[in-house]
């Protein structure tokens, strides 16, 4: 049921719908929050939260950007919320449709359980592991790595993963084979395979070659489309590919 | 009888920011026997501040450079209120810290062209030491220790929320923490032979401000009500540049950053006048107390925009040399409807970071034999003001040695002491509270503390606000303990949450208030428009204390110990220091 508020004209308000449930299912509901000059889509789920839906479950923490807690489905599309203008998704009378994370279990409403998520990133190997002191002995001096070396531009190509799962939502692969790392995994493990200063290169794509992993990718990008990065993960599970094939190539894999 | 779930663990950890990562890395590493646990409001590494740091992490690492000038620079900025022991243990520990996190957990800090670690220029130093990464210095260090601690057999309860420090049943150790498992909405009680307080500070009781939006105090707010000591409380530190999104949008508030300014951007009144040069010679340059008080009197004298704030102007740099060097900002900003490069973003000063907190020791010790502090929910390394830079440095360096010093101590000196079950009822009793009153939304509760705070404990302070502001806390808590939340759901509720935020706030806010109200002087980051003079520190130099006694809060004075340097000292030869 659409309901406006009295005393506010129609088109100062917003058409939300918003998929309440666990679990077990649930279904769309539907609201009616005013609309603001500036406003995001975590703005308008906090209003419904706190002003009409006391038990909607939805998570947030940094609100700018930086922790990635706060992506939900935004009328079909992956996106963090707190940066999501609702001028950006939503054209003036046009609904709101907010629904909690593909690809990942829900919880309650708008909120999912991240941990396949992070769980697969550790599967893949993404763990830093320093070359010269597999013993945990720090070593005293920084490398020194130029800022303009290929590989330090490509360690730095898909280092700023914030790790929202974004893209993990967006993959067809993910919701195809529930096993398969994803792109955030994968974007890691790449990221390490050109930091010079890894000593576990060979672990990780040994970690990566199998059924679940780079080789399952069909380059279907929407990982690398909806990253609100603007990173790569599809060129990165590509250059995972590449250096496998060479590696088993000159026999440096098993 | 209340159901809870009964766990133990050796080591439990509050807190996913820089403390609790590196405390629980430090400890597993020491003494992989040992059962460590980390449990975080939110997502582990997801939750907090340390995450949300744009600038950097100074460390004296240059030829030029060192532990002693490093030392100064933070002793000057913290107007010599600092535990001078607790700021040497920052720089020095800082130069091991900085490697550690580069060498062994994976940081990739950025480099000089020739491949040597960059580091960058920070307001109030004088020398280049802040390590960065970008301008996203936060989200490289929490993403690389989280890793490290999903991989490790470290025990994460997330978003399981701290209700209470629980004391052995003989009160002479803590016995554990009683934990709210917001998913399912029931108590847990995690027995633990240790105990670190690593929940970060971040003052969001204020109007506007930056820290992360599920920060409410909840750490010092624990230790006030088991019994510890906080100090020097009315050191809020305010920043100057808090985007001004207008109401309801939970982006008011947020920062842009520092090195804005000091780029060469201009702060302009309503009318698009500049206005610093009125207040400092180094005009939008000057420090952040200086330029933060300088704004709040051109609002007060209502020379403000339509929104109530003041502009932030960089097009005079040239639009396309600031999209290139502010990439993060301008991005930023655009999202929030705002261009950064090519014209105005409205600003407040807002309110970032809390120098006060838990008395603690260098170890991470505190008065509660078992309790280790670290990080903001700490207070003595920074004094009365911080620098930007030694946040994160505080947390790391501290959160560490806590690790070490629990690792130790639990073999021991750890015990699984059985808890006072008095109190364990006593906690889950308050905060069940709520369901048994008559629900009402807590917006105009929250709105009312945030006005209350602003206006009357802000950046500019005077006795009689700090009254007003005194009796409006006791009006407010009154109001909240009579405000009720609707039963039903109660797992991941968030009204519940907001009510659990709203009692935190509420009492370090009473905090904050009592030691404003007795420091009658201006200092650091604190300042009185009727006392505006700084006290002749040779005269003696104190810092607050602030106690919960049957409800109260208490105060009193504890005299600075001038461990290494009396004010006028320098350690730095006169040809160093120049």
């Amino acid at each position: 049921m659409e309901t406006v508020p009295k005393g506010e004209k129609a088109q100062d308000t917003l058409k939300v719908r918003v998929w309440r449930g666990d679990a077990a299912g649930g279904e769309f509901r539907e609201y009616a929050v005013p609309a603001r000059e500036n406003q995001t889509v975590l703005d308008v789920v906090t209003q419904i939260q706190r002003e009409q839906e006391p038990d909607l479950a939805y998570r947030f923490a940094c609100r700018v950007g930086m922790c990635g807690s706060c992506a939900m489905e935004v009328n079909g599309r992956a996106r963090w919320t707190c940066r999501t203008h609702v001028k950006r998704v939503a054209a003036p009378g046009e609904a709101l449709e907010i629904r909690p994370l593909a690809n990942l279990p829900v919880i309650r409403d708008l909120a999912t359980d991240m941990a396949p998520f992070f769980d697969k990133w550790a599967r893949a190997g993404g763990t830093f592991q320093p070359k010269d002191a597999p013993d945990g002995a720090v070593p005293a001096e920084f490398s020194v790595v130029p800022p303009e070396s290929k590989q330090r531009r490509e360690a730095d190509a898909g280092i700023e993963c914030i790790g929202c799962g974004v893209c993990y939502a967006s993959c067809d692969i993910v919701a195809w084979n529930p096993d398969y790392l994803g792109p955030a995994a994968m974007n890691r493990a790449w990221t390490l395979v050109n930091d010079v200063r890894d000593g576990a290169r060979r672990e990780r794509l040994e970690a990566v070659s199998g059924d679940a992993g780079c080789h399952s990718c069909h380059s279907t990008q929407s990982c690398t489309e909806r990253c609100p990065k603007n990173l790569d993960p599809s060129s990165a599970i590509a250059g995972l590919k590449r250096t496998l094939f060479w590696d088993s190539l000159w026999g440096r894999l098993r | 009888m209340t159901h809870i779930e009964r766990r133990s663990t050796d080591i439990l950890i509050l807190g996913s920011g820089g403390a609790g990562l590196l405390a629980a890395l430090h400890a597993k590493s020491a003494n992989p026997e040992l059962r460590v646990t980390v449990a975080v409001k939110g997502l582990l590494g997801k939750s907090g501040c340390t995450r949300m740091v744009q600038g950097g992490y100074n460390v004296a690492l240059a030829a030029g450079d060192s532990a002693e000038r490093h030392f100064m620079d933070t002793l000057d900025g913290g107007k010599w209120l600092n535990d001078q022991d607790l700021a040497w243990t920052l720089v020095t520990e800082a130069q091991t810290r900085i490697r550690e996190l580069e060498n062994r957990w994976g940081c990739f800090f950025d480099r000089n062209p020739d491949g040597t670690i960059h580091q960058k220029a920070f307001a109030g130093q004088t020398f280049d030491r802040t390590v960065h990464k970008g301008d996203l210095t936060g989200i490289e260090i929490i993403n690389r220790l989280a890793e490290q601690v999903w991989a490790r057999g470290i025990e994460r309860l997330e978003e399981h929320r701290a209700i209470a420090l629980i004391r052995s049943a003989d009160g002479a150790r803590i016995s554990g923490v009683l934990l709210l498992d917001i998913r399912r909405g029931g108590f847990v009680f995690v027995q633990a032979k240790a105990v670190l307080l690593g929940t970060g500070g971040g003052p969001t009781m204020y109007k506007y401000h930056t820290p992360s939006g599920d920060k409410s105090c909840d750490g010092m707010a624990m230790a006030l009500r088991a019994g510890l000591e906080l100090r020097d409380m009315e050191m809020v530190q305010f920043h100057p540049t808090g985007v001004l999104a207008g109401p309801g949008t939970r982006m008011t508030g947020t920062i842009i950053e520092e090195g804005l300014r000091g780029a060469g951007g201009y702060l302009l009144d309503g009318s698009g006048q500049r206005f610093m040069h009125n207040y400092d010679p180094r005009g939008e340059r000057a420090t952040r107390d200086i330029v933060s008080r300088s704004m709040e009197r051109e609002i007060q004298a209502g020379r403000v925009n339509a929104a109530g704030g003041l502009w932030l102007e960089m097009k005079h740099l040239g639009p396309e040399k600031v999209a290139k060097m502010f990439k993060g900002m301008v991005e930023r900003c655009a999202d929030m409807g705002f261009d950064l490069a090519g014209d105005r973003v409205p600003v407040v000063p807002t309110a970032h970071y809390m120098m006060g907190g838990v008395v603690f020791r260098a170890d991470g010790s505190t008065a509660l034999p078992g309790l280790f502090a670290a990080g903001e929910d700490t207070g003595g390394v920074h004094g009365a003001n911080r620098l930007g830079g030694n946040g994160v440095a505080n947390s790391t360096v501290f959160g560490g040695l806590a690790g070490d010093a629990m690792a130790r101590f639990v073999p021991a000196e750890g015990e699984l002491a059985p808890p006072d079950e008095a109190a364990l009822d006593a906690a889950m009793g308050a905060a069940l509270a709520p369901f048994g009153r008559r629900p009402q939304p807590l917006g105009p509760l929250r709105d009312a503390l945030a006005a209350l705070m602003w206006d009357k404990a802000g950046i500019l302070r005077d006795a009689a606000g700090l009254a007003e502001a005194r009796s409006g806390l006791d009006a407010l808590e009154a109001e909240l303990h009579a405000a009720g939340v609707a039963d039903g759901m109660r797992g991941f509720n968030l009204s519940w949450a907001d009510w659990l935020n709203l009692e935190s706030l509420i009492l370090i806010s009473r905090a904050i208030v009592a030691a404003a109200e007795a420091r009658q002087e201006s200092r650091g980051a604190h300042w009185r428009e009727d006392f505006p003079h700084t006290q002749d520190d040779a005269a003696g130099l104190h810092h607050t204390l602030v106690t919960l006694e049957e409800g109260q809060v208490r105060l009193s004075w504890r005299e600075v110990a001038f461990t290494r340097l009396r004010p006028g000292q320098s350690l730095l030869t006169p040809q160093a220091a120049e």
